[in-house]
């Protein structure tokens, strides 16, 4: 990634039609409305790294810093507004896990449907099908349509598809947590195995034993820049050390 | 990051996907009803059996030939109108598919294109059914042009979803815009009034030079067994070639910023 900024314009009552053809009509004399025509927001700017293979990393940040949007910049769902993203090999990501298609499909054309939109073809996800009746363990739920499901059933259906993927480059949002304790426990389990199988992992985190664990380099992200990059540890107790600064002096700012 | 062409190329190419998201909604369709879309059938059955008896009054029609005139041109009416105004809602509605995965968005309109053209199959099916039993001399071989017909139909129908797709998505007010302008077209197109009942100057605007007038014609003629006029596929390529012409430039430029409209 070089030096890529991404700023999201908000619209909100001005979106529309009138709004644009009155500024075309009128542009040369409203210039400072011209300007200032829709609200920005920057998500990400100046984000500068390079990843090779074997690379694991950890995104951490609090909520807000830019962990989601430098994820869906890297998987290509929004396209920086400022300098370039470089990606050599597949890249597979699993944000929300559930791909929510719709809820009225069962558990199996979900499946199905999902794994196509992650690039298998239906032959192949359907060869996949005894390893996620296996792994979500959801048995006969799997011919009930989704909106039947508990949160936690979702989780796991959407994670059974994650784990059948063979991502060269895996960008992974959270995700795992919902869940009872033992599924969160294979859950994790079959994290790590993805890890190793995909050349490079991008993970973001809020959980430090998850971050420690797979990732072998970290980025601490604020306000969409990337304040330091380097070993977990240090980048983590960076972190933490930021945090306790800040809750010391909540009033003084 | 892909190009404008790259994305309609790499989209077609999933014929695999947006084959299943079509037939999917399809499915859901059937889901918890008896007749699933042929429900729209249903509804075009009424209103043929309605509009037939006045129009055949209104315009001293014979109702064996004003019937069947009426639900053909209905039916493609619909699959026309319908894919006109779904257009509108492509990227609003999706936006839970590509907001949270890299995807080509010519998949969506390419997936728009073929629901529609499988909903027509639909109403084809029992059309041909009643004119094989009631007026089985209708059908000659010019039923054949309806594959060139449908083609173009499928050509047309997939810039117009990508044009309107982006277009609604930045400015909501199109879509009313568009519903407006489709509610007119039904009534100055020849749909319910015989073309030939038309002449000067009304004749050229409404009837030569409609458009729409001739993308129903591609499909109403063979389906009364007579060819399309050679004028109506000259319409429409002049249409397709400057709608992919408008369609391409505007994709180009604006495909990025879809993400960040929705």
């Amino acid at each position: 990634m070089d030096s890529v900024g991404l700023d999201f314009p908000i619209y909100g009552m001005q979106r529309s039609i009138r709004r644009a053809l009155f500024h075309n009509a009128a542009g040369g004399f409203i210039k400072k409305d011209l300007q200032h025509r829709y609200v920005t927001v920057t998500a990400l700017s100046g984000v500068t790294f390079q990843l090779n293979d074997g690379d694991r990393l950890g995104l951490i940040g609090h909520n807000g810093a830019g962990k989601s949007s430098l994820l869906k910049v890297l998987a290509g769902v929004y396209h920086p507004t400022r300098g370039q993203v470089l990606v050599d090999g597949k890249i597979t990501s699993l944000f929300e896990l559930a791909l929510g298609v719709d809820s009225d499909d069962t558990g199996y054309e979900t499946v199905v449907t999902a794994g196509m939109l992650l690039g298998m073809t239906q032959a192949e996800i359907e060869s996949k099908i005894p390893e996620i009746e296996r792994f979500s363990e959801l048995g006969e739920y799997l011919s009930l349509p989704v909106r039947t499901y508990s949160m936690g059933m979702t989780t796991r259906l959407g994670f059974s598809l994650a784990t059948v993927l063979e991502p060269e480059i895996l960008l992974i949002d959270e995700g795992i947590g919902a869940g009872d304790a033992r599924f969160t426990e294979r859950a994790s389990k079959r994290l790590h195995e993805l890890a190793k199988q995909s050349a490079i992992m991008v993970l973001a985190s809020h959980t430090d034993d998850l971050i420690r664990s797979i990732c072998n380099k970290a980025a601490l992200l604020n306000s969409g820049r990337i304040i330091r990059i380097g070993p977990v540890d240090e980048i983590l107790s960076d972190y933490h050390s930021e945090k306790a600064r800040l809750e010391a002096q909540p009033a003084a700012e | 990051m892909t190009t404008a062409s790259e994305d309609l190329v790499h989209g077609l190419r999933r014929y695999d996907l947006w084959g299943r998201i079509a037939f999917m909604e399809i499915k859901r369709r059937y889901r918890r009803t008896v007749i699933g879309p042929f429900w729209s059938t249903v509804s075009l059955a009424i209103l043929i059996a309605i509009m037939g008896t006045v129009g055949t009054g209104l315009w001293k029609q014979h109702p064996s030939e004003y019937i069947p005139f009426l639900a053909s041109g209905m039916m493609v009416w619909l699959m026309i109108s319908t894919m006109i105004t779904e257009s509108c809602s492509l990227f609003i509605n999706s936006q839970h598919l590509f907001s949270r995965i890299r995807m080509d968005y010519s998949i969506l309109a390419y997936a728009l294109m073929w629901r529609n053209l499988l909903g027509f199959f639909h109403n084809l099916a029992i059309y041909l059914l009643v004119v094989v039993i009631f007026v089985p001399g209708l059908f000659n071989v010019s039923i054949l042009w309806i594959f060139p017909g449908l083609l173009v139909i499928a050509l047309n129908s997939v810039w117009v979803a990508l044009l309107l797709g982006t277009a609604c998505v930045r400015f909501r007010d199109v879509q009313q815009l568009i519903i407006t302008i489709l509610q007119i077209s039904l009534f100055v197109t020849p749909v319910f009034w015989p073309p030939q009942l038309l002449t000067g100057m009304t004749k050229y605007l409404f009837v030569d030079f409609n458009p729409l007038s001739s993308f129903i014609d591609v499909i109403r003629a063979p389906l009364l067994g007579k060819s399309p006029m050679l004028s109506s596929y000259a319409i429409i390529l002049a249409v397709t070639v400057l709608g992919w012409l408008a369609t391409f430039h505007l994709f180009s430029r604006f495909r990025k910023r879809i993400a960040f409209w929705v």
